[in-house]
C-alpha cells in the first residue's frame, strides 16, 4: 500500500513539473490564417473603385483628423498610415464599483481601493493598396486597437487573468464594428466614392 | 530500485527547467544554427515590382492580426506587431526586410520575437511564407 502511493504521489509531481515548463501558446499559431482572421478582414476592408491611390491616402489622414486622430507614422509610396489620439478612460461604473468595494472593505476594517482605467491611447494602422493589374480598384483596411493605463489602488484578484497592477497598461484589439463603419463611412464621402465591402 | 530510477527522472525534469547556459564570448562570430535559422527566415519571390512586394507583407501581416507600426519603401522594411491573444500581455513582433536580388527575384527575410526572444521554429516562418505566397499570386485576378 506504502510504495504504491508514493510512486502516485512521484508521478503527480512529475506532471506538475512538466506543466510547469509548458509555454502558454506557441508561436506559430499566431501565423495561420484562421476562420477568424477573415471575418477580421471583412469588417477592416474596403474597395474603393479609383485609380488615385495617393487622393485615398490623403483623404484618409483627414478623416483621422477630423475623428481627433495625430499621424505618427506615414509611407505614401507602399499607401501605410499610422495615427493615435489619446483620451480619458474614466468610466462611472468603475468608479461605482471602486466606491461599493472601498464601502465593503471599510465594514471589514480595511481600505480597499481597486485600480480603475485612467488613460487610452486609441491607435490606428492602416494600408490601402491596389487590388487590380490596371490600379481602377483600392482596397482599404485598416486595424484599431487600444492601450488603457490603470491607475492608483491595488487589485482585488490577483490571481485573475486580466490583473493589472496599478500605473501599467493593458492592450486590446478594438473588434467592434462601429468604429470600423463609422471611419468608412467618414471616408467614402471625402472622397465623394462608395466604399465597398469585401 | 523503480523508486530511485523516479528520483533520477525527476532530477533529470529539475534540469530541463533550469536556466540556459552563459552566452558565448565570441558573439558576433555566425554560428551554424544562425545560418540554419536565416535560411529558413529567407525566400526569394518571382515579383518584379519592390513596392508591390512590400505591400504584399504589408497585406499578409495584416490577414494575421499584425498591426503595422512602420513601412518604409526605400529600404524595404516592414515593422508590425500583436498581442499573444487571449494573452494580452505577450507580444510578438516581426521586422519584414524585401530587397530586390541580381536574378531579378525579390528577396523577403523575416525575424520574428516572443516577448523579447528569437523565434527559431520552421512553422512560424513556413506558415508566413504561405500566407505571403497566397497574397502575391492568389486572388489578385479576382477582384
Amino acid at each position: 500500500m506504502l510504495p504504491d502511493l508514493r510512486t502516485r504521489f512521484a508521478t503527480l509531481a512529475t506532471a506538475v513539473l512538466i506543466a510547469g515548463c509548458a509555454s502558454p501558446t506557441p508561436p506559430q499559431e499566431f501565423f495561420r490564417l484562421t476562420e477568424a482572421s477573415a471575418l477580421q478582414r471583412a469588417a477592416q476592408t474596403r474597395m474603393f473603385e479609383t485609380t488615385n491611390g495617393r487622393e485615398l491616402l490623403s483623404a484618409s489622414a483627414a478623416t483621422l483628423q477630423d475623428l481627433g486622430f495625430q499621424i505618427d507614422e506615414s509611407a505614401p509610396e507602399l499607401g501605410f498610415l499610422r495615427a493615435a489620439k489619446e483620451r480619458g478612460a474614466r468610466e462611472y461604473g468603475q468608479e461605482i464599483l471602486r466606491g461599493v468595494i472601498f464601502v465593503i472593505g471599510l465594514a471589514g476594517r480595511s481600505v480597499t481601493l481597486i485600480p480603475v482605467d485612467l488613460q487610452q491611447q486609441i491607435v490606428a494602422s492602416m494600408a490601402i493598396r491596389p487590388v487590380t493589374r490596371d490600379g481602377t480598384r483600392h482596397e482599404v483596411r485598416i486595424a484599431f486597437y487600444r492601450v488603457v493605463w490603470k491607475g492608483d489602488g491595488q487589485q482585488a484578484s490577483q490571481s485573475s487573468s486580466d490583473y493589472t497592477p496599478p500605473g501599467e497598461q493593458r492592450m486590446e484589439m478594438i473588434r467592434g464594428a462601429e468604429i470600423y463603419q463609422q471611419f468608412f463611412a467618414r471616408l467614402s464621402k471625402a472622397v465623394f466614392l462608395e466604399a465597398h465591402r469585401i | 530500485m523503480p523508486l530511485r530510477a523516479l528520483l533520477v527522472a525527476i532530477l533529470l525534469l529539475f534540469a530541463a527547467c533550469a536556466q540556459p547556459p552563459p552566452p558565448q564570448v565570441d558573439l558576433l562570430a555566425p554560428t551554424e544554427a544562425q545560418m540554419k535559422l536565416r535560411s529558413l527566415q529567407t525566400r526569394a519571390f518571382e515579383v518584379a515590382d519592390r513596392n508591390a512586394a512590400i505591400r504584399g507583407v504589408i497585406a499578409t501581416l495584416q490577414d494575421l492580426g499584425f498591426i503595422i507600426e512602420r513601412a518604409n519603401a526605400p529600404l524595404g522594411l516592414v515593422t508590425a506587431a500583436r498581442f499573444a491573444e487571449p494573452n494580452f500581455r505577450d507580444v510578438i513582433g516581426v521586422t519584414v526586410t524585401v530587397r530586390p536580388q541580381a536574378d531579378g527575384k525579390m528577396l523577403v527575410r523575416a525575424n520574428a520575437i516572443y516577448n523579447n526572444q528569437p523565434v527559431e521554429e520552421p512553422e512560424v516562418y513556413q506558415n508566413f511564407f504561405a500566407a505571403l505566397e497566397r497574397a502575391l499570386f492568389v486572388g489578385r485576378e479576382e477582384h
